[in-house]
């Protein structure tokens, strides 16, 4: 009897649950989205404004968005992609979109595109998102770098603004000093990232577009034994033998060091303004930005949204609307307000956005002056093997400031390097 | 009860005597006969769970490093098997030089640890004053998390603000700043110092353990017949070591082998490829240039060779003890 009782009230149980959930509305949808720029000032706060509207226009459906740091980012995406759980909404630097393209994991984006709105047209840096022919992302960010100066410490050495390769050095040469007499250089013309990383070849292709040179030619094919190469290559080891800078640095340390007044000038992209901001308010009265001293300005992408090929279709089309929110004219001004940077949709820009971005109208001339040398950090023809590429120029740079070789001969084996990765 | 007996009884016959419940029924696990089979079945879900964790991804790693395959995806079809990665590593200059510095990593920091661990151990076994003090910080450096422990080390070794270059200069030990993550060898000193300084408390706190078993019993004896303090450490508390000494050392080598944080967060393997080492290389391979079957070969080769060394090296610590 009781056996029977309990299995009554099981059963019971059960049933009530059933007309519960037969009642209740449909399952509430969830969108993983991870980034790195969650915590972000500017950039994350974009994001946050791109959800509520969602979640807004879309009752039931949330967005989940998690933070993963830069230097681990690929490491995740790669491995929720591997184990077949990726985010729903892609978020993906434009260096690293390749290998997931390649893959086959993103969505061709060619027929979302084509039954939208959306209209790309003169949209910053779209053309990298085209990979074998295929759409497979939106671009976010294309910029052009721009030269940040302590004001104070120039003036102070009598040294005005650096326009030139030439004055830059002249520059460097008199701002690298020890302040307190220790013997130890305590301040610093210049600041690179000095250490592992991609970071060390983006920061080394000032010098190398200002002599005229460049990792690939137009069809892709490498291009680094020539005289160009050679001089760009030189007067990077120039910068690193002279001491101009401090070492094993990443460009992060050289950021907070500019913040502390220990580094007089940082040629950076359109983000170092935001960085800038959290110094000391007696330092950042001091601290401004200038048109670089390198002609063609290095630039490039930086970052692209997107969403993976395998996800159900009533998913892609939540994504797609979450792209169209992000993309849409009202959020590209948004994120150039935010962002302080020039948002790639064409004419994004409000009024409002030189209140708190003063030196807008030089982020969209370093943009198009990027834009219009067709300069890309990521060389053409070494997309996918980027990681490896930037690794290979590392360690011969490195080799040619530690054992004093002829640029010359860097030069030649990092052709023949270059031609055996491709 | 006779009812009980009857569906019994009605049952054995429906599924027959020979049935495996009857078979079980007729298992009594608490019979000395049956001793081994219970142990087996106690041990069963350790097995299978060790299976699951440690067992299947090395076979996965095995495989993988029999593909050619850049990024594998679960569920997706296999690469044909080849033995193509294996012949890349081994005709590799960077995978012969990954091994010299995993090698000269591994004599370097294992012998500096057990040097300054043994002498740690030795000072902190005897009694003084302020012993508990001195025993918590011999093992502070072993308390102290990995990664944060690099990171100030890292800063106190920075080239230009860092306090190991002030000092030398301030002392006059270095006319100039020392770049120490940029050039190979001091790259390679501090990798080394950072390990030694994180493993030595470790090799000490096992020491001081093994030290705490010898019998106080054999040192008087010998005190007795005139044995002074060097012929007492070389004739008794070695020996007496001998065994620790090979579990510690066998630890250590795998630590040394295997550990990634240090030369990840000091060099990242560089300069020119000063301290990469063979782990080092498995993650740049996987992660940073997504060749999922190459990188498995060189953990299934950093795998065989711990093996290696850990059979090498228990034999021989066995034989000389015993």
């Amino acid at each position: 009897m009781k056996s029977h009782l309990t299995l009554k009230a099981v059963l019971a149980v059960a049933a009530g649950t059933g007309l519960l959930l037969a009642g209740a509305p449909a399952q509430a949808e969830t969108l993983k989205f991870i980034s790195w720029q969650v915590n972000e000032r500017g950039y994350g706060d974009w994001w946050n404004q791109a959800i509520a509207e969602f979640e807004a226009t879309h009752p039931g459906v949330t967005v989940e968005l998690s933070n993963v740091a830069r230097p681990e980012y690929a490491d995740t995406m790669t491995t929720l992609f591997a184990s077949g759980s990726p985010p729903e909404i892609v978020h993906l630097a434009s260096f690293e979109y390749q290998k997931f393209a390649d893959n086959g994991w993103l969505e061709d984006l060619g027929p979302w595109i084509e039954q939208s709105d959306l209209d790309l047209t003169d949209w910053a840096g779209q053309d990298k998102c085209v990979w074998e022919g295929t759409t497979n992302c939106i671009m976010l960010l294309y910029f052009g770098f721009v030269m940040a100066y302590n004001e104070r410490l120039l003036s102070e050495a009598g040294i005005a603004v650096p326009t030139t390769y030439d004055e830059y050095m002249a520059a460097a040469r008199a701002l690298t000093v020890d302040t307190d007499g220790d013997g130890i250089i305590d301040q610093f013309g210049i600041g690179h990232h000095t250490t592992a990383g991609n970071q060390y070849t983006h920061e080394m292709l000032n010098y190398i577009l200002d002599a005229g040179g460049y990792w690939t030619d137009s069809e892709g094919k490498p291009a680094m034994n020539t005289p160009e190469m050679i001089e760009g290559l030189a007067r990077w080891k120039t910068v690193l033998t002279e001491g101009l800078t401090p070492v094993d640095m990443t460009s992060n340390d050289t950021r907070q060091l500019f913040n502390e007044e220990r580094v007089a000038m940082r040629v950076d992209g359109p983000w170092v303004y935001g960085v800038m901001r959290g110094a000391d308010p007696e330092v950042f009265k001091h601290l401004k930005l200038a048109p670089p001293p390198f002609s063609p300005p290095v630039g490039g992408s930086s970052n692209v949204i997107t969403m993976p090929s395998d996800i159900s279709q009533e998913k892609k089309e939540l994504v797609w609307d979450f792209i169209e929110i992000v993309t849409s004219e009202e959020f590209q001004k948004r994120f150039a307000q935010e962002g302080a940077s020039p948002a790639p949709r064409p004419g994004a820009v409000r009024d409002s956005v030189y209140e708190a971005v003063p030196h807008f109208d030089l982020l969209i001339e370093t943009q198009q002056a990027a834009a219009a040398a067709g300069v890309d950090r990521i060389p053409l023809g070494l997309e996918i093997q980027f990681n490896e590429f930037a690794k290979i120029v590392r360690n011969e740079v490195q080799r040619m400031v530690i054992e004093d070789l002829d640029p010359a001969e860097v030069a030649a084996r990092l052709q023949t390097e270059a031609e055996a990765l491709q | 009860m006779a009812v009980q007996t009857d569906l019994q009884n009605r049952t054995e016959r429906t599924l027959g005597s020979s049935s495996w419940i009857g078979r079980l029924r007729a298992l009594d696990l608490s019979s000395p006969r049956h001793a081994d089979k219970l142990g087996y079945i106690l041990l069963a879900p350790a097995v299978l769970l060790i299976f699951v964790i440690l067992v299947y991804p090395i076979l996965l790693s095995v495989d993988l490093s029999l593909q050619d395959v850049d990024i594998p995806r679960i569920g997706e079809t296999r690469e044909p098997y080849t033995l193509d990665n294996y012949t890349k590593l081994f005709g590799s200059a960077e995978f012969w030089r990954a091994s010299w510095v995993s090698l000269k990593l591994i004599v370097v920091v294992t012998s500096a640890c057990f040097a300054i661990g043994l002498a740690t151990a030795l000072l902190v076994n005897q009694h003084f004053k302020g012993r508990t003090l001195a025993r918590l910080f011999v093992a502070l450096p072993w308390a102290v998390p990995e990664v944060i422990a690099v990171v100030t080390w890292w800063w106190m070794f920075d080239s230009s603000f860092g306090l190991i270059n002030w000092l030398l200069v301030t002392l006059d030990l270095a006319d100039k700043p020392i770049a120490w993550l940029s050039q190979p060898v001091p790259a390679f000193l501090v990798v080394s110092i950072v390990m030694i300084w994180k493993g030595y408390p470790f090799v000490s706190i096992m020491l001081l353990a093994g030290l705490q078993a010898i019998p106080e019993d054999h040192y008087q004896a010998a005190k007795v017949d005139g044995a002074g303090a060097w012929q007492r450490l070389f004739w008794i508390t070695l020996p007496s070591l001998l065994p620790v000494f090979g579990v510690t050392m066998i630890l250590v080598v795998l630590w040394v082998f295997r550990d990634f944080a240090v030369v990840f967060i000091l060099t990242g393997g560089g300069p020119i490829g000063a301290t990469q080492t063979l782990s080092m290389m498995t993650y740049e391979q996987a992660f940073g240039f997504f060749r999922m079957g190459f990188a498995s070969a060189i953990g299934v080769v950093t795998l065989v060779i711990c093996v290696l060394a850990t059979r090498l090296m228990v034999s021989r610590m066995a034989k000389s003890m015993y």
